[in-house]
């Protein structure tokens, strides 16, 4: 479970202040897929980032079950599965001892290692390349990679930024069905994404965000019903006030 | 505990990945063992063997106006000097460096000689010029004693002791000895070859481990995990300094195996296993600080590119105290010996000549080095707190 609540973060970019998110503010449940869908350079990275810690807000507050993330970083890191924007791995170790190697950070031990890498690899479907060295991984299998070293140590809460990005069909199929598996243990899911389809099919509530706002959220019904559009893409260009961001 | 685990567990993947990246390893963990000896006892040799030839070779010897003073000319003939006919253009010679030195004899030295007054004689040379010292010493050096000779002659010819005009006896010690030129040589070379390959042993490791893993992507990742940064940071410096020791102790026992083999370096210098365990104790503080320097700027810089071209003004820094020294030479003081790169570059020295370092000497200059150390691994973990280090591009 993940509370936001009206989170507030500006940069000082060549002495112009950018207000990169103002005023974000939603719920993610446990049990559920939320998607944060917006064009790009909307504040979804940044909004994220301020969730998964790496960034205090200038205001606002995150409660990662029930924890406030300023208060006990440390915990909530604990608590949460993190795929950032940046999914760089080190390619002259395996797979298999990327993951390890995350594992060791959050303090298990090898046979807790080697049991959930076993797992995470058979769901992920990564056995073929698991003992080879990342150096010449494809970008799919290098976002496997990464999701797998992100979820090693078995998190309630998953947050992934743009998880899809530059996978082919295949292997974004896959993806889906995998955040559909962990939605079904239970697990907080919260993903980004500029693609509307992406979202639309997979999440169960959706939080529009653009220019660092939210301008509109609910099931995919609610956003129907609040825009007054029949169509969930018409739904989404109205929300957004434009069309951008429409097609990856 | 949770802090050195985490440290152990970077320490272990840093080496890991650079135990793989087989060339970068050769060139940080080889480079320093085989180059070191093969420049010093290379330089070394050459240096001796340049000074013994200078020294024992005839002497060339272009001088104006020989037929002024024939005595002397027959005297230094019998000195092993070979007279030769002056140059044309006895200032562009010098220039040019055709002649070394060059002996000009009055006109009026006949007369002077005669009357028993003090006869002109120039000697012409360069004394900025390394090359042209010796044969300008040994000229002087026959000149005065000739010199001596005559006047010598003159008082007994008139009753006096010799010794009356001899007030003072000064002995002369030619500093230009193969010995003294070899340890110049060496007292300028080593000291910076070993501190550089300290301050620098751990630039590949902790460069790549640092700007580099920010450039690849994998930082940011690396700190949204539960393991505190300070630890991460510190893993890392501490699998970088290993590496720089490990360079460090192979050129020091490829200095000795080096000692062994060419006997006139090993004749000079002190490298038994006590002194190259000291200058591994002196050593320590050195891979420690340039390896915190280099994680601070690393830190900081915005892509690897930025970090290292550090590396330029870094490779300049250890040797400024030699500069300052040759420059304005100063007597050993306790408070060299907390000053970084000088006091290594003093106790190298020290420990090369076979003198003995006091406890009082150490004292200061281990906890200088070390607290130093400590303030850059500080500041590093500092940097390692902020929040712009992990977003990267």
């Amino acid at each position: 479970m993940i509370e936001v609540q009206d989170l507030h973060k500006s940069f000082i970019a060549k002495k112009t202040v950018v207000k990169a998110v103002d005023g974000v503010g939603f719920e993610a449940r446990d049990g559920e897929i939320t998607g944060l869908l917006g064009p790009n350079g909307a504040g979804k990275t940044t909004t994220l980032r301020m969730l998964y810690t790496l960034m205090k807000p200038d205001s606002g507050k995150v409660l990662v079950d029930g924890v406030d993330v300023a208060s006990d970083p440390e915990t909530v890191r604990r608590a949460l599965g993190v795929l950032p924007d940046a999914r760089g791995v080190y390619k002259r170790l395996t797979a298999r001892e990327n993951i390890a190697y995350f594992g060791e950070l959050h303090g298990l031990d090898a046979a807790t290692i080697a049991a959930r890498t076993e797992r995470l690899s058979r769901a992920l479907n990564m056995e073929d390349f698991l003992d080879r060295r990342t150096e010449g991984f494809s970008q799919g299998q290098r976002t496997k990679t990464a999701i797998a070293r992100a979820l090693v140590h078995d998190p309630k809460n998953v947050i992934l930024d743009e998880p899809t990005n530059g996978l082919d069909v295949m292997t974004t199929r896959g993806l889906r069905e995998f955040l559909k598996q962990l939605r079904g243990e239970g697990r907080c899911v919260v993903f980004s994404s500029h693609i509307m389809q992406e979202v639309a099919a997979l999440c169960d509530r959706i939080v529009i965000v653009a220019r660092g706002q939210v301008v509109a959220s609910g099931t995919a019904d609610e956003l129907r019903a609040q825009t007054g559009e029949e169509n969930l893409e018409d739904a989404f260009v109205k929300a957004i006030g434009s069309e951008e961001g429409l097609h990856a | 505990m949770k802090s050195i685990r985490t440290l152990l567990v970077v320490m272990r993947k840093e080496l890991r990945d650079i135990f793989r990246d087989r060339r970068t390893l050769l060139l940080a963990l080889g480079m320093g063992p085989l180059l070191t000896p093969i420049l010093i006892i290379g330089l070394g040799t050459l240096g001796e063997s340049r000074a013994r030839s200078q020294i024992e070779k005839p002497l060339e010897l272009p001088v104006v106006g020989r037929e002024h003073a024939p005595n002397l000319i027959a005297w230094l003939e019998g000195q092993n000097v070979v007279i030769k006919a002056p140059p044309k253009d006895i200032e562009a010679a010098i220039a040019n460096q055709e002649e070394d030195v060059i002996l000009r004899i009055g006109a009026d030295f006949p007369r002077q000689w005669r009357k028993s007054l003090p006869a002109p004689l120039e000697i012409i040379q360069d004394s900025t010029r390394q090359d042209a010292q010796i044969p300008g010493k040994r000229l002087q050096a026959l000149l005065s004693s000739y010199g001596g000779q005559a006047g010598s002659l003159r008082l007994l010819a008139r009753g006096v002791s010799p010794g009356t005009a001899t007030a003072i006896q000064i002995r002369h010690t030619d500093l230009a000895t193969p010995e003294a030129q070899r340890g110049r040589m060496l007292s300028f070379i080593l000291p910076y070859f070993l501190i550089i390959s300290a301050f620098l042993g751990g630039a590949a490791l902790i460069l790549d481990a640092t700007a580099g893993e920010r450039e690849r992507q994998s930082l940011e990742p690396l700190l949204a995990t539960p393991a505190p940064r300070g630890a991460i940071v510190s893993g890392k410096i501490a699998a970088a300094c290993l590496l720089a020791l490990s360079s460090l102790l192979l050129t020091l026992l490829a200095f000795k195996l080096g000692a062994l083999l060419s006997p006139t370096v090993g004749r000079q210098m002190e490298v038994s296993f006590t002194a190259i365990a000291q200058l591994l104790l002196i050593l320590v503080p050195m891979v420690f600080i340039g390896t915190t320097l280099l994680t601070y700027l690393a830190a900081s810089a915005k892509s690897m590119k930025e970090a290292q071209s550090h590396m330029t003004w870094l490779m300049l820094l250890p040797m400024l105290p030699t500069i300052v020294l040759i420059v304005n030479p100063v007597k050993t003081q306790l408070w060299q010996f907390a000053v970084p790169f000088l006091a290594q570059n003093q106790l190298i020295l020290k420990v090369v000549r076979g003198e003995v370092i006091t406890a009082q000497q150490w004292a200061v200059y281990l906890g200088a080095g070390f607290g130093l150390a400590a303030i850059l691994w500080f500041a590093a973990t500092r940097r390692y707190q902020q929040e712009q280090l992990a977003i990267s591009g």
